[in-house]
This record gives C-alpha cells, structure tokens and sequence, in this order.
C-alpha cells in the first residue's frame, strides 16, 4: 500500500485546502519547531482514529476568525492511497458553523470510504472496513511514531505479544499447547484416581499429591511476587532514566553510574562466595561425622573380633567334624598355633601375582620357587580356589554351622569406608578453613560497601547540584536516590525468588518422580501408556510453540542487524540483541545493543534510534513477507538526536530501503542571523529523497495570536 | 541371604511425640505450611530426617543412650532409611546418602547383640535389626534431649546460622560419659 495524497483542510493550523502528493521511497517533511510538523502526523491519527475530544478545538482559527456569524466550512482530513493497483479514498470531516465570536457548533461528524475501480468508477464503501483493508490497525502500530521516545516498541507488555499475533506462526500453534495442558490435567487426574484406588499406601500416596500441590501453590506465589519485582524494577529505571536527563553533567553521571553498577556486582560477587548454610554442609559435606573416628575404631575392632571368633568357631567346627582335618590341620600348623586369615585374604589376584613374582609382598621376603614360603603360597591358592569349585565345596554338613554370613558383609562395609577416616580427620581443618574465607570475604565486602557508599555520596552532589528548572524535576531528583536504592533492593529479591524457584522445581521434580514411581506400582498399565503418551504429545506441543517462538525472534534479530549494518552512520561494529525471558508466563523481549556480546553500557541516543529504526524496518519487510503488501513508515522527528550531518547520512542510508517513508524534521531548515529568515540549508541538496515539503508559517504571526497561525505546505 | 544393612534401612525409626511440635515442626521445613522461608523462622534443616540424623550423631558423640521412656508415645515421619539423604537432581544440594552406612556402622559397634548368633541361625534377623533400631531410635532420643535443653535455656540459641555446627563441634570436647 502506498500513500499518494494527503489532504488537511481548516485543521488547526492548516488553513484552507492542503494537499501533500507523496511517492514511493523517502518523502522529507521539513520544517522548524511549531510550524506544524506535529499537527500533519496528528492530522494523520485523527483521520485513522477519531477521538472523542471537543471536535472545536480541531477547528483552524484563522478560519473561524474570518467565517461570518452563521457561516459554515468544513474541516477535514483525507488520504488516497493505492493498493492493489485500485485507489482507495478515506475521508474523515465536520462541519462547522460559526455562532458567536470565537465559537462554534459542530455537525455531521463523518468517516468515509470511497473505492475506485481500475475501470475509474467509484463506490461508497464502509470506511472502518476500508481502513482495516489498506492500513489495519495492528499494523499501524508498527508504522507510525511520534518523537524519538515511541520508537521503543518492546517497552510495553502488549507490543511482543502483538507482534507475534501478526507475524509469527508460533499463534497458530498456541492454542493446541493449551489443549495439551487440558489434556495433561485430565490424563494426570485419571493416573492418580487410579493410583489411589489400588495402591496399598494411598495415605502416603495423598501426602506427596498435596506437598506437590502445595509446593506450586508457593511456586505460583514466587512467581508472581517475580513478575511484580520485575515490573517495579521497569518502573523504577524509568524514573531513574527520566531523571538522569536531567543532570548538567550526564558524562560524568554515566561514569560514576557504571563505577557503582560494577561495585555492586562485585559486592554481590563476594557475597555469593560466602558460604553459610553450615547446617546444610553437616549433611551435605558430611561434616557430621567429625567425631567419627572413635566410632569407627570401636566398631573395626568389634568386627575384626567377631570375625576372628567365627574363623575359630569355624576351625573347630571343622576339627570335630574331622573333614580334611589333614590339611586344615596342616593350615593350622603353618601358623603356628594361630587361626588363619580368611582364605580370600590375600585374594586370588593377588596369591597369583605373588606366586608368579617368587616374592611374598605381605612381608617383603623373597619366596623362590621350590621354597616353603612359595609352597606355602602355592598350597594356599590352590585350596582357596578348590573352595570356590561348586563340586568340590567340601560335604554339606561343613556349611551347615553358618548359615549367614553378616560377618562378612560387616567386614566388606569396614573396608568400603576405611578411606573415609582421612577425611573424618580433616573435617574441623575444612570447617576452620570455611569461616576464615567467609570472614576474609566479609571483610571485603566491607571495604567494597564504603567504596559503594562515597560514590554513591558523589552521585547524590552531582544529581542535587544540577540546575533544576521546574518543581517536578526537583521532585524528581529527591526521589532519584530511592529510586537506586529500590533497584539494588529490587535486582536482589529478583535474584532471591528465581534462585527460591530453581530450588521449588527441584522439589516438585524430586517428589514428582516419587509419585511416578507409586503410579507405575500400582496404576493400571493402560491409563499408565495413555498418559505417558499425552505427556509427550504436550512437550511436542509446548517445545513447538516455544521453537516457533525463537525462531521468529531469531529471525527478527537477523533481520534488525542486517538493516542496522545498512543504516549504520557511526560504523558501529556491534549488533543488535534480542533476549527472550518469560516472567509469570508472559513472553518478554529485552532488546539492547551489544559489542561483540556484552550490552554497551549506555550508548548514545542516536545509536539507540538507529537500533529501534533498524528493528522497524525489520518489522516492515515481516510484514510484507507475510502480507505480500508493505506498509508505509511514517515518523515524526526520528533523528532529533541526531547531529545535522550524521542526519543527512541517515536519510540517505534509508531512502535506499523498499517501501514508502514519510518522515518529519526540523533538520536542514536555517535561520538567518539578522532578519531572522527562515531558508532551507544547502546541504539538504544532497540528501537522496522521492519528494520533499516544507512546511512554514505564514509571515508575520501571532504566537498568542491562533487566528494568525497558517502552515503553507512548499514543494521543495 | 539378605543383607542386614538393606533389612535395617528398609526401617522407619521413631521418636517421642514429645519432640514433634517442640523441635520437629519448629526447626524443620517438614510438613510445609506457611509460605514464611526456612531462613525467616531458623528453620535449619530442610527435612524431618535431617533434624533425626542430627540428633543421632549429636546422641552418639555425647553418649546419650536414652530410650524413649514407656510412657510417651513413638511417632515417625513415615520417610524410609533409604532415603535419607537421597538428593537426587536438586540443585542446591549433594546426596549424603552415604551417611546412612555410618549411621548402620555405628549402631553395630553400640548395639549389644550376638552377630555371631545370627550368624549360626539361632537368632533371627528381625531381632537383630530391631535391636539397631532400639539403639538408634535411643541415641536420637538423647540427642534431641539436648538440643531441647540447649533451646530452653536460650530460645534463640539456634536463631545463629552456626548454631547447629557449633554444637556437633562442641560435643567433640565432651568427655564421654
């Protein structure tokens, strides 16, 4: 769609009829502060929109001064447009009819449509239906903004959420992820039903159902005690923003408020390194078992005693019963008198490799080959491993005096453990170690805080030393230092609650997988393979949904950095960022300018406008991609920021891009120094554009004066 | 064969009603209930069964063998040994599972009971857990005995994040009774 004409009658400051022709690509509307600029996009909102203000106070002075008493003129605002090879006509007027000096009654309101057909009849057509045809009004809201300040589309709630209504194919998908959720509840409903219908614990099974309820019912909570502490925060760098505008020295502000920025992450850097939850590392670390080591030796030497008791028991049990007494006498004799080591000490492995090595490595001898030490080794192994021979394990009667064997398992947890005692040794060394780094940390932290604590004292000179001009910027500045504190404060509980809800999806994991565990026990298979399936269909859902999302803000990055590259006046070599967070389930956009990945700490206001006007265009060219229509762009003072120059370059830069633009601009309009004259500078000559107006007062005029006020609309 | 430490953590032990609003509802985050956080009511730990391992060791250290008298009523928090310690994914925490083979060690070496016995078959396996289960549940009832006394004698004592710590270390210099 494109806009070809714009016609302003008696509105405000256009007197008369005034007719705007625009082309395709860049239109320039040139004029200096308070010679209607302003009035022309307003012009533009008021024909789109309407409003429900006094219509009188639309109505040109100078018009109404020069009416007769009981005269009536019209006031209105109209567009032609093209779209589709077809001319669209909307129309929207008053009538106004002088009754008294300076006043008026207003008539027949009206909006509307009129279409003309490639043959060159036209038609009356619905003009609200007709204006959603050629420029809807969510489309609007991407192509139209007053100042520099509207061009930060992210900075409400409703603008990503819109967007994507638009744009994305993620909102196609959306409501079958609610479906899935639907489905999910019921599917997880019938697992528990069932559960507790067959379950022998259906007490504990009802317990762990309501802790996980009740864990995210406190999730729920935190959550939107988050959402609230983020909001507060935006407002609160708001305010901060707005209030730093206002400070004579904004470099100095700049650096002091970065300085104080990394002090406070420092200061919450070390505050994170100290560790405290010193119950927690009792568990956790183990550090409850500093007094084991007694414990531990009671306990070796009760079972070593126990074991020596049984090998005993063991041995005479054997000698009555006179099985293999010849051998296991002979075992008895080879220690002299004492009773022999369990047979798989030293184990199998290892007799086999002492053998082999003709060294006995318990007492460092050698043993060679043909030697008792080696024949006794050589005799041990091969009864031990004849022990292990299913078919030759002795008669049944020799198991028989044992029945179990707790010994042994007592003897294996001893030898699990036995490297533990080192450790049990070091614990009040670890613990005496932890207090002297929290207490080194803290004393840093001690140091940063003063640090924090001047700066902060120079900020507070700095903002309170600043010229104020008005009341409210001085309530501004009294409240500019709880603003900072209030964000300190606000960063942190925002970091507390995420953290809190880290822990609470732990815990609903944990005890959600418990209460898995009883279902697969006691639910019915069936409900179980059905939900296990609608637990999958719902993820597939949910990531789709999720993917669509990132793909189209990965794609709107993409975008947005091309068209910053081309738009790019300072040769800046960062990129644009785009990070998606969601907060109590709504979809959030930051969007900020990075080098090389770390946000630029603040960079300028027409870096920042070239960012926000590099995203529009990307928006621009989504919308005819998936339109196969673009829109016009129409901005009112974009560049304000702007030295003159870098301006012209912008310009330039732009009216490269597809698409219509209409742009408003006091650059490039001069004023002579000694009639005061206005005049278009030179240098607007070699500013590439499709067409350009100028719009200028009538001279002499009365700013008090309204009657006196007429914009004249010059072709350039 | 079973194996006697999988027999004995397969158990719940108890502890006196006594101590359940006193010190299990008020140091514990057991049971949830209000949306307060642990740290605003000195709630130190974050499980009934951490308070009960606590009270063991604190038990054992101080040689506090004392049974839960006849008359008091035995209550649990229904929570298997085997779990005790059982983190799992959580972020924030290790698994200290591990301290359930010290705690079974322990109750070995202090529980008077013929191993040898059961080994041979003439004493049941029941018998003998239920014995390490008298021992414990009789050094745990010590130790929350002490740390009842310690709070009664300065109710804000374990307000002190080192409160716990200190405690178990302290118990360390005691002579065994």
């Amino acid at each position: 769609m494109n806009i070809q004409t714009v016609e302003i009658e008696n509105y405000l400051c256009y007197y008369s009829t005034n007719r705007f022709e625009f082309s395709k690509g860049l239109n320039i509307i040139l004029g200096e502060n308070g010679e209607g600029k302003t009035k022309f996009f307003e012009a533009l909102q008021w024909l789109f929109i309407g409003n429900d203000h006094r219509l009188d106070l639309l109505v040109s002075s100078k018009r109404l001064s020069e009416a007769a008493l009981g005269d009536s003129f019209s006031v209105s605002v109209s567009l032609s447009v093209e779209q589709y090879e077809q001319i669209k006509f909307l129309k929207r007027s008053f009538t106004v009819t002088k009754d008294g000096d300076q006043s008026c009654l207003i008539k027949n309101e009206i909006f509307e449509g009129i279409e003309e057909s490639k043959k060159g009849e036209r038609e009356k057509v619905d003009a609200e239906t007709l204006l959603q045809q050629v420029f809807p009004a969510e489309i609007r809201k991407y192509s139209m903004f007053k100042g520099e300040s509207e061009l930060n589309i992210f900075d409400n709630d409703q603008a990503l959420v819109n967007l994507i209504n638009l744009f994305a194919e993620a909102k196609h998908y959306s409501k079958y992820s609610q479906k899935g959720e639907m489905l999910l509840t019921a599917a997880e409903k019938a697992v528990a039903n069932n559960t507790k219908s067959r379950s022998k614990d259906k007490k504990d099974y009802e317990v762990l159902q309501a802790d996980i309820k009740e864990l995210n019912r406190k999730k729920d909570n935190l959550s939107t005690l988050l959402a609230e502490n983020h909001s507060q925060l935006e407002k609160v760098d708001k305010g901060l923003k707005e209030a730093e505008k206002y400070v004579d020295n904004a470099e100095k502000l700049d650096i002091l408020n970065s300085r104080i920025a990394n002090l406070e992450l420092s200061i919450s850097d070390h505050q994170k390194q100290i560790k405290e939850r010193y119950t927690t590392y009792l568990f956790d670390d183990n550090w409850v078992l500093v007094q084991y080591e007694s414990i531990f030796k009671e306990y070796e030497e009760k079972i070593s005693q126990l074991s020596k008791e049984r090998r005993k028991l063991q041995t005479e049990y054997d000698k009555q019963q006179g099985k293999k007494e010849a051998e296991r006498e002979a075992a008895y004799k080879l220690f002299s008198g004492q009773f022999p080591l369990p047979f798989n000490v030293p184990d199998k492995e290892i007799m086999k490799e002492l053998i082999e090595a003709e060294h006995c490595k318990v007492c460092d001898r050698p043993a060679p080959k043909g030697s008792e030490p080696h024949d006794f080794m050589k005799k041990r192994l091969e009864e031990y491993l004849k022990l292990q021979d299913p078919k030759e394990s002795e008669d049944p009667e020799q198991s028989t005096l044992f029945e179990k064997d707790y010994i042994t398992e007592l003897i294996n947890k001893m030898n699990l453990h036995n490297d533990k005692l080192g450790e049990v040794r070091s614990i009040r060394k670890k613990v005496e170690d932890l207090f002297d780094f929290n207490k080194k940390r803290k004393l840093e932290v001690g140091d940063l805080e003063d640090k924090l604590e001047k700066e902060k004292e120079e900020r507070n000179r700095l903002v309170g030393s600043s010229v104020l001009a008005e009341e409210k910027l001085s309530s501004i500045h009294k409240n500019y230092n709880g603003w900072q504190d209030d964000k300190t404060r606000l960063s942190k509980s925002i970091m507390e609650y995420e953290m809190e809800i880290g822990q609470l999806n732990s815990q609903i994991k944990e005890k959600q997988s418990k209460k898995d565990d009883i279902d697969l026990e006691s639910a019915n298979s069936f409900v179980i393979k059905t939900r296990e399936i609608i637990r999958d269909i719902e993820i597939i859902l949910r990531e789709t949904v999720e993917n669509k999302f990132n793909e189209f803000i990965e794609m709107l990055q993409e975008k947005s950095n091309k068209y910053l590259i081309d738009i790019n006046v300072d040769s800046f070599t960062g990129n644009i960022k785009f990070d998606a967070s969601e907060i109590d389930g709504k979809k959030r956009i930051k969007v900020s300018l990075c080098e090389e990945d770390r946000p630029i700490h603040s960079p300028n206001e027409s870096l920042r406008t070239s960012m926000y006007i590099a995203i529009l265009f990307a928006i621009s060219n989504l919308a005819e991609q998936s339109r196969e229509e673009g829109y016009p762009l129409i901005f009112d003072a974009p560049t304000s920021s702007f030295a003159e120059p870098k301006a012209g370059e912008f310009f330039n830069i732009i009216s490269g891009t597809n698409g219509q633009i209409i742009l408003l601009t006091k650059d490039f309009i001069g004023k002579e120094s000694q009639s005061r004259k206005l005049f278009i500078k030179p240098e607007f000559d070699n500013v590439n554009r499709a067409k350009a107006f100028w719009l200028k007062l009538e001279r002499p005029f009365d700013r008090n004066q309204l009657r006196t006020i007429n914009t004249n609309v010059i072709n350039v | 064969m079973n194996s006697l430490f999988d027999c004995w953590k397969e158990k719940i032990p108890k502890y006196s009603e006594n101590f359940k609003d006193s010190l299990f509802a008020s140091i514990t985050q057991y049971g949830g209930g209000a949306e307060r956080t642990k740290s605003d009511l000195g709630k130190h730990f974050s499980n009934a069964y951490e308070l009960y391992m606590y009270a063991f060791f604190l038990g054992l250290y101080r040689n506090e063998l004392s049974p839960i008298p006849k008359g008091q009523k035995k209550v649990d928090f229904s929570h298997h040994i085997q779990y005790w310690g059982n983190k799992g994914n959580r972020l924030d925490r290790t698994d200290f599972s591990n301290l359930q083979d010290f705690m079974f060690m322990a109750l070995v070496a202090k529980t008077d009971m013929d191993i040898l016995k059961a080994d041979t078959g003439e004493l049941s396996e029941e018998d003998l857990v239920n014995s390490l289960i008298q021992t414990m549940e009789s050094y745990t009832n010590g130790g929350l005995v002490l740390i009842k006394e310690k709070l009664e004698d300065n109710p804000n004592y374990f307000l002190q994040a080192t409160a716990f710590l200190d405690f178990m270390l302290e118990s360390t210099n005691q002579p065994s009774k």
